[in-house]
């Protein structure tokens, strides 16, 4: 009679599951509802540890510190006729702290948007994340606005901290311009943080890939220093990282306050460039990697 | 192996012990860390460009307010005006403490993290030679990137070495680890003790970073911290590293930084050595070694 019923229930389920949601399932290019779900998580999650958000805004100022007292030591405090000549501004404090506020998206493009599979599958949860039927790509978008939220609290106490400790000041005059700039960027990082999550992918070990990269963007964008001190093949890579023109812009309107109208839509245009082409890449490689790991099993190995 | 053979070599291993047979355990950990790190293609790469990497903003950075390699300003506060060799060799130097903090002072949680720090602490070696082993790797590693960014800095960057002071700057190495190895203990009992003490770390290690002479000297430091600077192994490692390299076996102040750096040293190698022994046996105590 068990043996029956047990039967009976069985036939039930697989019937139940023939009419419901896996038949109706459609693949889609993209699912919000996943993005949005998977960004709550990671938000959930970084709620529960507020320092790392604070640390994350305050680190940054013991590693634009060494740059400042040495460029005091080479050329005196605050500014230098070269530097002046050089950059177009005469104080580079004020150069270099908002070309740092600019950092952290590149950086946490690069650490976070990238490594997320990596920490899944630290925390066990990467194959059953990918047995889910929904387009990887939103579960990195999802991944990507909850790095962004926290970037921006990060970012804002470098900002304000080191605004504090150095006494530079900037203008907001032109404070919607600068966000439209900063959007750009950001959604065009998305495209470089899917690519990087792509190359994790294959090549697991993410300190040494996001280290190495971190590090060339680093020394090819005018952060610290302009681009006018790069060799010419230098300060032409610099351009085709989505922060560059970025910074250069964001620069002039947050020291001066004003840019040229033309340039900006130029700027504007090149950036919409730029975002097409690393989302289009950065689809492409996360796909190529993700086909590549799948097929020869590693998906879970270290 | 037949239970007889696998009885006598437990045996033979309970039985060892002394100088010789800890610094056997040391070198097997050195070892099975290289073997770790090469696993890894990216790693070697990682390790070839990393210290020209790390050297190549400091350098941007010179360059955007000095304009040239030699700075007047600079001069007044180091007695050179040749910025470009003292940010090289301090650079380089910074390479290896920073392979000291991070990888040895991370040593235990690594070893947690792939599930085999239980094991290793039921070994029968002492428990601060899984450190000195560590450290051993570190500074095999470290030394060879400062190695490489002193190669990279003299052919790609101008900067000039008197080969004179190569061999006593090694001297200084051997000082260095020493004073660095009584900080990196206080690290691991932190790790031991807070678990996920990256953050601590990071944090420490910067703060050793910024108040050493690594890329400026410390008179740009605000007055208290140039106090603060003057207490740290680093300080006087990195100046007296940098003054062989510069100025050979005759370098000035070399006395007074050496004799500083033996009393730290003695100093920090203690309080560290005392810190992990007595933290390790509490969380020992506590139960707490495995905890995540």
């Amino acid at each position: 009679m068990q043996t029956r019923e047990s039967l009976r229930s069985a036939d039930e389920e697989r019937e139940e599951l023939e009419n419901g949601y896996l038949t109706d399932f459609q693949p889609r290019m993209m699912d919000w509802n996943a993005s949005r779900i998977f960004a709550v998580k990671n938000i959930r999650i970084a709620i529960r540890y507020p320092t790392n958000v604070l640390i994350w805004g305050l680190l940054p100022i013991l590693w634009l510190a060494p740059y400042l007292l040495m460029m005091t030591a080479v050329a005196g405090p605050g500014t230098s006729e070269y530097f002046s000549e050089v950059s177009g501004f005469s104080d580079f404090l004020q150069f270099a702290v908002i070309g740092w506020f600019i950092f952290k998206y590149i950086d946490a493009s690069i650490w976070s948007i990238g490594n997320n599979f990596r920490w899944e599958q630290f925390s066990g949860t990467l194959e059953p994340l990918f047995v889910t039927p929904v387009p990887r790509i939103s579960i990195l978008l999802g991944a990507a606005f909850s790095d962004t939220v926290q970037t921006t609290i990060s970012a804002f106490i470098l900002l304000f901290t080191a605004m504090a400790l150095f006494g530079v000041s900037y203008t907001l005059v032109a404070v919607g311009p600068i966000i439209v700039i900063m959007l750009l960027m950001i959604i065009a990082f998305y495209g470089f943080g899917f690519m990087l999550a792509g190359m994790i992918l294959v090549f697991k070990d993410p300190s040494v890939l996001t280290e190495l990269i971190n590090n060339a963007v680093f020394t090819v964008s005018p952060i610290t220093y302009p681009l006018q001190v790069l060799p010419a093949p230098a300060r032409f890579a610099a351009y085709l990282i989505p922060s560059t023109i970025a910074i250069v812009v964001i620069r002039d309107l947050a020291i001066i306050g004003t840019y040229d109208l033309f340039l900006f839509l130029q700027s504007i245009a090149l950036m919409c460039g730029i975002l097409i082409f690393f989302w289009a890449v950065g689809i492409g490689v996360f796909n190529y990697g993700e086909k590549w790991t799948k097929e020869r099993g590693s998906m879970g190995g270290f | 192996m037949t239970q007889t053979e696998s009885s006598s070599l437990h045996e033979k291993m309970m039985k060892r012990g002394g100088l010789r047979a800890e610094l056997r355990a040391a070198n097997a950990l050195s070892i099975k860390q290289w073997r770790v790190e090469f696993s890894y293609p990216l790693s070697v790469l990682y390790f070839i460009v990393m210290p020209f990497l790390w050297f190549l903003p400091m350098l941007l950075a010179g360059t955007a307010v000095a304009g040239s390699p030699t700075s007047s300003v600079f001069g007044t506060y180091t007695g050179t005006t040749d910025w470009v060799t003292y940010i090289a060799i301090g650079s380089a130097f910074s390479g290896l403490a920073m392979s000291l903090f991070w990888g040895t002072g991370m040593a235990f949680r690594r070893e947690q993290n792939v599930g085999t720090l239980e094991t290793l602490m039921t070994t029968p070696i002492r428990r601060d030679t899984i450190v000195w082993g560590t450290m051993l790797h570190n500074v095999q590693h470290g030394g060879l990137g400062v190695i490489l960014q002193l190669i990279f800095s003299v052919l790609f960057f101008g900067a000039t070495l008197n080969l004179w002071g190569v061999f006593p700057a090694l001297g200084i190495v051997v000082l260095a680890v020493i004073g660095m190895q009584g900080i990196v203990f206080a690290l691991t009992c932190i790790v031991l003790l807070a678990k996920q003490g990256w953050m601590i770390i990071e944090v420490v290690s910067e703060v050793f970073l910024i108040i050493a002479p690594i890329s400026y000297p410390i008179v740009v430091l605000p007055p208290i911290l140039q106090y603060v600077s003057l207490a740290s192994p680093l300080t006087w490692s990195v100046d007296a590293f940098r003054s062989f390299l510069m100025y050979g076996f005759l370098a000035p102040g070399i006395i007074q930084a050496v004799a500083a750096l033996l009393i730290i040293d003695i100093l920090f190698i203690v309080v560290g050595s005392l810190l992990f022994k007595y933290t390790e046996r509490y969380v020992r105590a506590q139960g707490a070694l495995s905890q995540f």
